[in-house]
């Protein structure tokens, strides 16, 4: 048995091989990651860059790619297949295709929601519009090699732009470049802060009330990777906590021992991210809150779908939507 | 090869059933709570276990730099307190010597040997025409339910009493009605009288000093005192991995694992440094006197020593096996020993199949499933750092896979 060749499931093909042709997991096109930005004229050179890794974006597009995964099982070829256009292809493009608008549109408003709480709170940032994946899954998925040429791909696109600092939007993006990176690139040095931290240091700076327009009770889903791995806690906390009419509700596994939506399986073992997130969600129920608030794309995605199969027991919203509202009704 | 295909979908369909089992899913979050009350009860009643685990921290780490010697230094003082002593460097090794030792048609006896599901002892033992009984209530149940363990320190946690009751009425010819203690009761009637036929005892360790030579075997229910005491023959099937320098060691070592695994005391805690003896006619040694007349002791590496020079995996060698990794992992909490291999569960339990429970293929599955949350490092009183550890583990299997 000792010498049998292990057998590997077919997402990571399909991932690794988007990731080379296309610069992102899911094969997206550049204009599609970009599409939130359109009209927002934000600067495209710039020191300090916000930073999506265009994960938002494809989450809208997860939820189809794992329907197929479910069907698909773990049929070999299925790269091969994709890419070639065979059956298999056609109709996992199709279920690319059926990525409602409205998924998609909701994800790209939290992202111009991101961009103009930023704004707001008075950081210059700019966005490059061919922004390349970290490629966090390759180096999840033991794919070293692959996830070596990805980094250094994006390391250059980052010297080219004269990046200095990354305000990193998931914990994801945050977590490879802070953690990972530097073991792979020794020259890796620039900054790179999780987007709550940002928000949350420049409020505290600014003298602003914020609030919500109607009260809202919420919990907080910590994502494991910005509460363990990167150690913040705190932060989103401090902003929820300084919003009038909004009840934060503490659930019982929080902060450094928070218990995971399942999504970081999910492209391998769908079934099974969907029965860990509903697990997730019926802990996050017990404090009553209408919504728990996530930060994190592929939190959100995974605990709604969590959500649907528990029932819809309760909400599942970003931090920077709440933010987002809680700045413009300071600001009205 | 569609053989580690085959594995990987065998292993996902089991966990799937499980996870969606609804007796399971409430045996499980019965267990989890229950252990997590326990768990802060010895806690809070034995506060400096904190400090303690930090120091074996450290000192399971350096005994991994020196594997070799402290076996040998083991071995040596075993020897000088009259057991035999053997070092079996692959499964099949360990097989034929306890093979040797224990021939066919005889009676043993066993008790919570993790090295024993791995290098399927029972299965060999009873392939020579020999009768072999679990001791343990939760193994032996688990033997009767003809399954794999689900947990290192509560393997049939999710086995309800109506299940226990048909199995045991099923065993024994005669109504066993679902009452705990009256099912209790027939369990311990039944081995009882095995105890006193058996040929053979097989135990495993938790913790081997080196100094003395002491196996440390920690228990609640006395099976464990009973097949070591009992039968002629106490054989010991310990991984090299167990051994640390000194008594005083294994004690913190033993007091870790215990309270980490949800006990204050386990009601019994054995320590055997040798078949029994006498010397009190003429001052002149000689061995078998109410106990055990004969003691042997296996070393296992299974892999071991190749993973204690491993600059990274080796870490999983440091998991002293309470299991409170288990209880804390959202995956375990919904497929509970699915999410395993043969022998060994969860994230680090990857590790262990990969390298010394069975090889890659049977690992790969394991591997991909570990979420990286790290949710148990923060419990681990070893501090294992799955999140780091396991796209290592992935990377030796995706290279294993490209390999020709």
């Amino acid at each position: 048995m000792k010498s049998t060749r292990p057998y590997t499931p077919p997402a990571l093909h399909l991932i690794s091989g988007n990731i080379a042709r296309s610069g992102n997991p899911l094969g997206l096109k550049q204009s599609d990651c970009a599409a939130w930005a359109g009209d927002l004229h934000l600067p495209s050179q710039g020191t300090t860059i916000l930073y999506t890794g265009c994960e938002y974006q494809m989450t809208a597009y997860l939820r189809s790619l794992v329907e197929v995964l479910k069907k698909v099982k773990f049929k070999d070829g299925l790269f091969s297949a994709f890419s070639a256009g065979g059956k298999l292809g056609t109709s996992l493009m199709k279920a690319y295709a059926k990525a409602t608008s409205r998924e998609s549109e909701h994800y790209n408003r939290i992202l111009r929601m991101a961009a103009s709480t930023l704004k707001k709170l008075g950081i210059d940032f700019a966005y490059l519009e061919e922004e390349l994946y970290s490629g966090a899954l390759l180096y999840e998925y033991g794919l070293f090699e692959e996830f070596e040429q990805q980094a250094k791909r994006v390391v250059r696109q980052f010297q080219e732009a004269g990046v200095k600092k990354i305000i990193a939007l998931s914990p994801h993006s945050a977590e490879v470049f802070q953690q990972i990176y530097p073991n792979f690139i020794s020259t890796f040095d620039l900054e790179v802060v999780p987007y709550v931290c940002v928000v949350a240091e420049a409020l505290n700076k600014l003298d602003l009330k914020l609030s919500l327009p109607e009260r809202l009770s919420l919990t907080l889903h910590d994502p494991c990777h910005l509460a363990r791995s990167l150690k913040v806690t705190e932060a989103p906390r401090e902003v929820l906590q300084s919003i009038a009419n909004l009840d934060l509700r503490e659930t019982a596994l929080n902060r450094e021992l928070t218990s995971c939506c399942g999504a970081p399986c999910e492209t391998v073992f769908p079934e099974l991210a969907e029965i860990a997130a509903a697990k997730r969600v019926e802990e996050l129920a017990t404090t009553g809150a209408r919504a728990a608030v996530t930060l994190c794309p592929f939190c959100h995605s995974n605990l709604s779908r969590g959500a649907e199969s528990a029932g819809k027991k309760i909400e599942i919203i970003d931090f920077i939507e709440v933010l987002y509202q809680a700045l413009e009704a300071s600001h009205a | 090869m569609p053989e580690a295909k085959q594995l990987f979908e065998q292993y996902y369909d089991a966990l799937l059933r499980s996870a969606r089992d609804p007796d399971m899913s409430l045996g499980l979050s019965r267990s989890v709570s229950a252990y997590r009350e326990r768990k802060a009860r010895a806690l809070e009643r034995f506060p400096h276990t904190v400090k303690l685990a930090e120091e074996v921290r450290h000192l399971k780490r350096e005994c991994l730099e020196r594997l070799d010697e402290l076996v040998e230094k083991a071995s040596a003082s075993l020897k000088e307190n009259g057991a035999q002593v053997y070092h079996a460097a692959r499964a099949q090794d360990a097989l034929k010597i306890i093979g040797q030792i224990i021939g066919s048609g005889k009676v043993v006896l066993s008790a919570k040997t993790l090295t024993g599901e791995e290098i399927g002892l029972r299965q060999y033992l009873e392939g020579l025409d020999n009768e072999f009984w679990e001791t343990d209530i939760a193994q032996f149940i688990q033997q009767l339910r003809e399954e794999k363990p689900m947990h290192y320190v509560y393997p049939s946690l999710h086995v309800t009493r109506e299940e226990v009751a048909r199995l045991l009425s099923k065993l024994l010819g005669r109504e066993i009605p679902p009452d705990i203690p009256t099912e209790v009761r027939a369990i311990r009637e039944f081995l009882r009288g095995k105890y006193f036929q058996a040929d053979f005892g097989i135990s495993g360790g938790n913790v081997i000093a080196a100094d003395t030579g002491t196996i440390f075997l920690l228990e609640s229910e006395g099976n464990i005192r009973m097949l070591t005491n009992v039968p002629p023959v106490h054989i010991a099937l310990v991984g090299m991995e167990k051994v640390v320098p000194t008594l005083q060691d294994a004690f913190k070592v033993a007091e870790v694992t215990w309270r980490y695994a949800g006990f204050t005391i386990p009601l019994y805690v054995s320590l055997i440094s040798g078949p029994s003896g006498t010397a009190d006619i003429e001052n002149t040694l000689v061995h078998g006197s109410s106990g055990p007349v004969e003691l042997h002791v296996i070393f296992l590496d299974n892999g071991r020593s190749e993973l204690a020079k491993d600059p990274i995996l080796r870490e999983a060698l440091a998991c002293i096996k309470c299991g409170s990794c288990l209880f804390e992992c959202p995956v375990y909490q919904v497929a509970a020993g699915y999410y395993g291999g043969h022998a060994y569960f969860g994230g680090v339990g990857a590790i262990l199949t990969a390298h010394v429970g069975g090889g890659l293929a049977e690992a790969a599955p394991i591997a991909y499933t570990c979420l990286r949350c790290g949710r148990c490092t923060e419990l681990c009183p070893q501090q294992i750092d799955l999140a780091r550890l396991m796209p290592e583990l992935r990377h030796r299997i995706t290279n294993a896979a490209k390999s020709k």
